[in-house]
């Protein structure tokens, strides 16, 4: 009936949809690029450090994580000291927040009455948004000497303990170990808070409400039905604070005191891997810049792990939620 | 001609006098494993409203989504058979989806107008398919602005975000925007579902109006929906179709006994 | 043991826990407030007009000008560096990878970048762009500040890629079918309908990763380095805030200090401003369909 008119057309129509095909097919690849980027980003961060460090991993090979020593003048370099206090403020980081961020975690979602929930966790999250300078800063003006005070202290009543003695003993600096692994554990606070605070909303209410109606007490409920339904989040959040604590540089390169130590004193000057590459790679040349670089290969590798175990405990219970 | 002769010979009822615009033959659709359409034969006529009815589940929107073959934008979903839209199988994937979706517009359950102005609502579609100039424009988006019965509501802020007008209103701007294009087969999936009951007799109205121009596949969980505002209507039913008649028949004497359980309320 | 004293033990247990609770809560929330004082006192008192008119030059007579030239023009072209990638990465991965194999492999590993070590992210420009750079100019061009704005951007991007990631998953399915349903391809659909329906969500999250790549020192320390002068050029030596404060900070001189506390002011209240207009900007309106 009207094929004359309407054929021309079809023929224009269907010029245009090959048109958009190959418009589509240019920016998928646009995007596709876009998004290898980042993965790109990711494999380059882990070559780029093998390579500039290859002078010292594969000159050294094991030699380099065992040994203890750091010494430029003779061109020796031990990965030992900086991974020592790398693991031991993230630790007492860790051990110190885990509880915090739980305790505050249970008052914003059970405890608190709700006009309070929203200011509080914001004000949490804002320790999240303080650059870590400003931690660097305040801890060596401010919480350095106020250390110093209470060092004696720890070293009077916790050092005279059995076992655990030694840890809090030495001189009363200020700087060191457990100072930086203080500011650490405020600095990874909100972190841990905010993946502990958003799991415990996921458990659902009738669940809760089974529980208060057979006359549970709040704490009773979070520690019987909240935490085992959240506990691989929970763990996930955790080793997620973990990951950014021995990452972090400008929070502790200040309190560490940058010595090449390692004691059991907690009260002692350390290093770390972030804060040695931080202090000395720009007055650095040579065998002693490898490796520093070599440190933030291995700094990279082992977040990476830990990142890696977080996201992969993290997406259990992101998996159960869909299901 | 063609199309007489065939509305003619149909296996399944059409509307006397009438041509056949879309013939669907042995239609199946697979989500993933799933068997959602089991194979179907119907006549959809010219320039009338067919209406689809059923429990919900039974498959009637995933039909009226093979009609324009929307689902396509989906991984892991697989149709086959035969839709022939004047004389041609849209389901062949060498049926350019420029020419269907010129050819055949949609309607949505929920109104979804576009985070622009109301004109451009409107305009957005045509610019795709036709250049046209600023004045052939802004008559075209008042013809379909009127055809949807909106241009009086609207004509005043035509520049404001088409997102502050009411449901019912959004839901016309999405009829207009579907008709601007000149298409020959309208879609409704269901349009009244969120919107309330002045929205919907207005919709209703509506409908009533365009078929003179459009022809109409409805699809609608609300029987006295499809009895109001029908030529024929289909009745599915876990996928299947079970018959399909004039509306007037459908509802006063259906020739299956599911059917008139349906109508009669024993299930669904 | 009696049903009551049972009932006792149990209540007690749990006012203890409640109580140890608002405690913890107490104690985020004094350190919380103990950093910023210190920071807004010894800043405040340390502010002058010559902190945004004299170069770091003059040390202790001088002011922070310079660096934070600097930091605009890094903070800056890093922002236009991982913008558009990242937001095109992310829509990458919402509407073209959502559930391929790549897709979630990205997602993953974005997730993960989103908390890798800055540190690394410096070595890593240090070693791609700082010391090809130097070698191809024999060493007239090494630092710049076009290499800390890179070091920046690895920083900000998998911000921005989540956040557009998620962003794009809150607007409906049914404005995608809408559109195609008119016969608009799938980039014109995804540029100038999904884009602008997330764009307030998009936006924070580009917003999110400025407060982020702002605060941060460690990427510069060996790409951008720092530069006593004021400059603009992208392929010099570029002083920034957070280098200057850093330096400041090492230094034993107490007047030194005082511009440092200065600085570290400025940076708190340009990344917690930021921070709270994201918040408001994302409690108000996710995407615009809600």
């Amino acid at each position: 009936m009207q094929v004359t008119s309407a054929e021309p057309l079809a023929r224009d129509i269907d010029k245009r949809s090959r048109a958009d095909a190959r418009h589509d097919l240019i920016f998928h690849r646009l995007l596709k690029f876009c998004a290898l980027l980042v993965l790109a980003s990711l494999i380059g961060a882990a070559l780029s450090t093998l390579w500039g460090g290859r002078a010292v991993l594969f000159g050294q090979g094991w030699h380099f994580l065992t040994n203890d020593a750091w010494n430029p003048v003779a061109d020796d370099y031990g990965a030992l000291a900086p991974i020592f206090g790398t693991l031991v403020t993230s630790l007492i980081a860790v051990v110190l927040a885990v509880p915090v961020s739980f305790g505050i975690a249970l008052f914003l979602t059970e405890i608190a009455p709700t006009w309070m929930r929203g200011p509080v966790s914001a004000a949490i999250e804002l320790l999240a948004g303080i650059p870590s300078i400003i931690y660097g800063m305040w801890g060596l003006f401010v919480f350095v000497p106020f250390m110093a005070n209470i060092e004696p202290g720890l070293n009077d009543t916790l050092g005279q303990l059995p076992l655990v003695g030694k840890l809090f003993q030495g001189p009363p600096l200020g700087l060191g170990l457990l100072t930086a692994g203080i500011v650490l554990a405020v600095m990874i606070l909100p972190f841990i808070t905010s993946v502990m605070r958003e799991v415990f909303l996921t458990v659902p209410t009738r669940l809760k409400e089974s529980s208060y109606a057979l006359g549970s007490t709040t704490w009773e409920v979070l520690w019987d039905i909240v935490l085992p339904y959240t506990r691989s989040a929970v763990i996930g959040g955790i080793i997620l604070g973990l990951g950014r604590a021995l990452g972090e540089t400008m929070a502790v390169t200040f309190v560490l005191g940058n010595s090449y130590n390692i004691t059991a004193s907690l009260l002692m000057p350390g290093t770390s891997i972030s804060s040695s590459i931080a202090n000395e790679f720009n007055e650095a040349v040579g065998i002693h810049r490898s490796a520093l670089i070599a440190l933030g290969f291995l700094l990279f590798v082992v977040t990476f792990i830990v990142l890696l175990i977080a996201r992969l405990l993290l997406r259990q219970l992101a998996k159960r939620e869909g299901n | 001609m063609n199309d007489l002769a065939d509305a003619a010979a149909a296996p399944v009822a059409g509307v006397e006098g009438r041509a056949t615009k879309i013939k669907v033959r042995d239609v199946n659709f697979y989500y993933n494993r799933f068997h959602a359409i089991k194979g179907i034969s119907m006549d959809v006529p010219e320039k009338q409203v067919t209406a689809i009815i059923g429990p919900s589940g039974c498959g009637k929107s995933t039909l009226l989504r093979m009609f324009n073959r929307i689902y396509a934008i989906y991984p892991k979903l697989e149709a086959t058979g035969e839709i022939v839209l004047d004389g041609e199988n849209i389901l062949d994937p060498g049926y350019s989806m420029n020419r269907l979706r010129s050819k055949v517009g949609m309607v949505f359950q929920k109104p979804v107008p576009f985070p622009m102005t109301i004109f451009e609502n409107v305009a957005y579609g045509i610019r795709h398919h036709e250049k046209l100039s600023k004045a052939d424009m802004a008559i075209r988006v008042e013809q379909a602005l009127r055809s949807a019965a909106l241009w009086d509501e609207v004509k005043d802020k035509l520049k404001q975000n088409a997102l502050g007008l009411s449901g019912g209103q959004q839901q016309r701007l999405c009829i207009a925007r579907a008709i601007a294009l000149k298409p020959e087969v309208l879609l409704l999936d269901e349009p009244t579902s969120a919107l309330d009951p002045i929205a919907t007799s207005r919709i209703e109205q509506l409908v009533a109006e365009l078929k003179s121009e459009y022809t109409i596949v409805i699809v609608t969980h609300n029987m006295q929906q499809a009895a109001r505002c029908s030529d024929l209507t289909a009745f599915m039913y876990l996928g299947e179709l079970i018959e399909s008649d004039q509306t007037e028949k459908i509802f006063t004497k259906p020739g299956k006994k599911q059917t008139e359980d349906y109508i009669t309320g024993r299930f669904g | 043991m009696s049903a009551a004293s049972i009932y006792m033990r149990r209540r007690l247990t749990n006012v203890l826990a409640m109580i140890l609770s608002a405690c913890a809560t107490a104690l985020g929330l004094l350190f919380l407030v103990w950093i910023l004082l210190v920071t807004a006192r010894n800043g405040l008192s340390a502010f002058h007009v010559s902190l945004f008119t004299k170069i770091t030059a003059y040390a202790d007579q001088g002011g922070l000008s310079n660096a934070i030239v600097g930091s605009l023009i890094m903070d800056l072209m890093a922002l236009m560096i991982c913008a558009p990638i990242g937001v095109l990465a992310g829509v990458y991965l919402a509407e073209y990878a959502s559930r391929t194999r790549l897709g979630t492999t990205i997602r993953f590993l974005n997730d993960i970048l989103l908390s890798a070590p800055s540190i690394v992210m410096g070595l890593f420009v240090y070693v791609i762009i700082v010391l090809p750079m130097s070698h191809l100019t024999n060493g007239g061009i090494s630092f710049s500040g076009f290499a800390g704005s890179v070091a920046l951007a690895l920083i900000g991007l998998p911000v921005i890629v989540r956040t557009t990631d998620e962003m794009l998953h809150l607007v409906p399915g049914t404005l995608r079918e809408a559109a195609l349903s008119l016969g608009v391809p799938k980039w014109k659909l995804t540029v100038q309908i999904l884009i602008r329906a997330a764009s307030s969500g998009i936006l924070t999250g580009v917003l999110l990763a400025l407060a982020r790549l702002a605060g941060e020192t460690a990427p510069l320390l060996f790409t951008a380095f720092g530069n006593n002068f004021m400059t603009v050029h992208p392929l010099d030596e570029m002083a920034s805030l957070p280098i200057a404060i850093y330096q400041y900070t090492n230094d034993p001189s107490p007047a030194l200090h005082s511009i440092a506390w200065a600085g570290a002011l400025l940076i708190t209240i340009f990344v917690l401003t930021l921070s709270l207009i994201t918040r408001f900007l994302f409690s108000r309106k996710k995407v615009t369909y809600e």
